[in-house]
């Protein structure tokens, strides 16, 4: 096999390329505008990092070709648990592990239906959702305060902090990466998202790297939930209801097929969800108003995961 | 194997319908309520055999083929926009506005269906880059006001018994004869059941999935119609707010599909529909919170799919207690 040409090479950064594009596009327009940069990029780490840590692990889930969304219903039960635990005990600690807790209760029930009783994850995934939202809007009905479940906002300011957030994003990205590289948990993983019926008759159990990859993927929901009650402590029915699928473009926008398999990579997750980011904020910049910027964030979202495909294009219609 | 007479493919046809209604009657007759009391609740139960029986014969068109698609909400919502919006300008009654949401619907599909077939980028994706673009252009459409016909008498009349009786009955037949009867059909399943054979013995496989994202265009403009005649207005979502819909064929879908042995496809997801319609307007009469509302379909869906995915364990052991019980 010779070297590479760059016109091979370029697919396979074009995702980091298109982030390291968005951000000098960042800079540019926020001088141009006379914009205040500094903020904004306090607000795209605010935005990015819940995005990134769901979208980390849930790389598990999509690695082994199945999608799940119900990951932003889960974050926003989790986060209100949370929030609730706190109200009852005044323990940002306790507040932490529900969330994370809820969390790993939920993937296991979504593991469980799916590997016990043979079901598609997807499907699973939609039914959850429904049943996850409903039990918000029970949560908040329970709470009898309104129409949100407040934490008061001073009891956790001080852990509102970027350099708090980026901390914990990157110890979950360093646990991610050691599971999914160093042990043969991601070997195994990209196997079964690229050929499941070669993976099943070399002995790679499914059922069993289905339930690690929702446990993992439910370590970071908690974290997400956990840092959404830290940057917004009013918390209602809609808190987190766009992750499940911001984590899908994320993922995709990060260079990984969304099909999983052996081109899936930890990193995508994050390279993804700060390049949504950028361009969420350079949207905000140029003031485009909701629906043109929306518009344009489509098509280059559209733009970016059709370079990444680069030559991989059969003379089939991919399904 | 022995083939079940038509008598017993017609019972079981019927059977998940009659069984639902069956259940709520009685659930009814407890709670001292009558299911259907009165026009409205038949309005309500026809609406909703439309509306699901529609967006499931969108969803499946594509999702049999392998392509997911999330946009069918948006093209529900930015075709009423359209229409909507040009019927106030133009002063025009219901029909011509239903014919501009299906036209305008199936070209918004066709437009999305062009995008997944020239850029190859897996269907799942492209649905999603055009459910934010389709999103984004109904909001920049109207300025993020959307559309309200309140004054509208004639639209808004549109909602009778009878037309969605017959906008149901019209795309039954429309479905069962595009993909049951002419060569556009046959392509589809030979497509559907083996792609590559069917690519390689000459079935133009790019014509034919533009013309699926057309139909389910189409069958979401009237979606889209029927929601702005009945509410009188039709209102704006961003950042996927419009996919909610989509959700609500899934169990129709699986439902029809089982069906589905016994009887043509396409009508065993309208009994699906009808079935989901019956539990709809079991929940209005019932006065059930959304909340339990969702819990339940949720909780439904689930509980068909384990018997689907394990039904062939369940019967087994069905059949051997049958047997030891009959010694």
């Amino acid at each position: 096999m010779g070297r590479q040409t760059l016109k091979e090479r370029i697919p396979a950064f074009a995702s980091v390329i298109g982030l390291g594009v968005l951000i000098a596009a960042y800079y540019i327009i926020g001088a141009v505008r006379d914009a205040n940069v500094e903020y904004g990029l306090k607000a795209i780490v605010n935005q990015s990092v819940v995005v990134a840590l769901v979208a980390t692990g849930a790389v598990f889930i999509y690695t082994l070709g199945s999608v799940d969304i119900s990951l932003g219903a889960a974050t926003g039960v989790s986060a209100l648990l949370g929030a609730m635990t706190y109200n009852a005990t005044g323990s940002l600690w306790l507040m932490f592990f529900t969330c994370v807790g809820v969390a790993l209760a939920i993937g296991i029930i979504n593991s469980s239906l799916a590997s016990v009783f043979n079901l598609p994850i997807f499907v699973t995934t939609v039914a959850m959702m429904s049943v996850l939202s409903a039990f918000m809007l029970i949560l908040i009905g329970l709470n009898g305060k309104g129409d949100t479940i407040k934490v008061k906002a001073r009891d956790v300011r001080p852990l509102d902090t970027i350099e708090i957030k980026v901390g914990i994003l990157l110890a979950y990205i360093a646990l991610c990466w050691f599971i999914f590289t160093l042990l043969p948990t991601g070997r195994e993983a990209k196997f079964i998202g690229g050929n499941p019926l070669c993976a099943f008759l070399s002995g790679i159990n499914e059922k069993k790297l289905a339930v690690i990859a929702s446990l993992v993927s439910a370590v970071g929901i908690g974290l997400g939930a956990f840092l959404s009650i830290v940057y917004a402590p009013t918390l209602n029915r809609n808190t987190a209801s766009s992750i499940g699928m911001d984590v899908i473009i994320a993922i995709v926008f990060g260079g990984m097929p969304v099909s999983g398999g052996p081109r899936s990579r930890i990193l995508a997750a994050v390279v993804g969800a700060f390049s949504m980011g950028f361009l969420s904020q350079i949207m905000s910049m140029l003031n485009l108003g909701s629906g043109y910027g929306q518009m344009i964030k489509a098509a280059i979202f559209l733009l970016v995961v059709f370079i990444a495909l680069g030559s991989r294009r059969g003379k089939l219609l991919t399904r | 194997m022995k083939q079940p007479s038509w008598l017993k493919k017609l019972l079981l046809s019927l059977l998940i319908p009659i069984a639902v209604f069956a259940v709520l009657e009685i659930i009814a007759l407890v709670k001292g309520v009558r299911l259907f009391a009165g026009e409205d609740s038949w309005k309500l139960f026809f609406r909703a055999v439309a509306n699901v029986t529609l967006t499931t014969f969108a969803l499946s068109i594509n999702l049999d083929s392998g392509r997911f698609d999330f946009s069918l909400g948006a093209v529900s919502m930015l075709s009423a926009t359209v229409a909507g919006t040009l019927a106030q300008e133009w002063g025009i009654g219901p029909w011509p506005t239903l014919a501009i949401a299906v036209v305008a619907a199936a070209l918004l599909g066709l437009f999305h269906g062009g995008v997944y077939v020239l850029t190859r980028i897996p269907p799942i994706i492209v649905s999603l880059g055009m459910t934010l673009f389709y999103e984004g252009c109904a909001f920049a459409f109207t300025g993020g006001k959307g559309v309200s016909l309140v004054t509208r008498t004639d639209i808004i009349g549109f909602s009778t018994i009878f037309n969605y009786i017959l906008l149901t009955a019209i795309a039954v037949v429309a479905v069962i004869i595009l993909f049951d009867n002419t060569r556009f059909g046959a392509n589809y399943r030979a497509l559907l059941s083996g792609q590559k054979i069917a690519v390689e013995t000459g079935i133009r496989e790019k014509g034919n999935a533009l013309g699926c994202y057309a139909v389910s265009g189409a069958l979401m403009g009237v979606v889209g119609f029927i929601s702005l005649a009945n509410t009188g207005s039709q209102q704006l979502s961003l950042n996927f707010g419009s996919i909610g819909i989509m959700f609500t064929a899934f169990l129709p879908m699986f439902i029809g599909g089982w069906i589905g042995r016994y009887i043509n496809k396409r009508v065993g997801i309208m009994l699906g529909a009808v079935s989901m319609a019956l539990i709809s307007l079991a929940f209005a009469r019932f006065d059930t919170a959304s909340s339990v509302q969702s819990i339940i379909s949720a909780l439904l869906l689930v509980l068909f799919l384990i018997y689907l995915n394990n039904e062939f364990a369940i019967l087994s052991k069905f059949r051997k207690k049958q047997k030891v019980s009959e010694k």
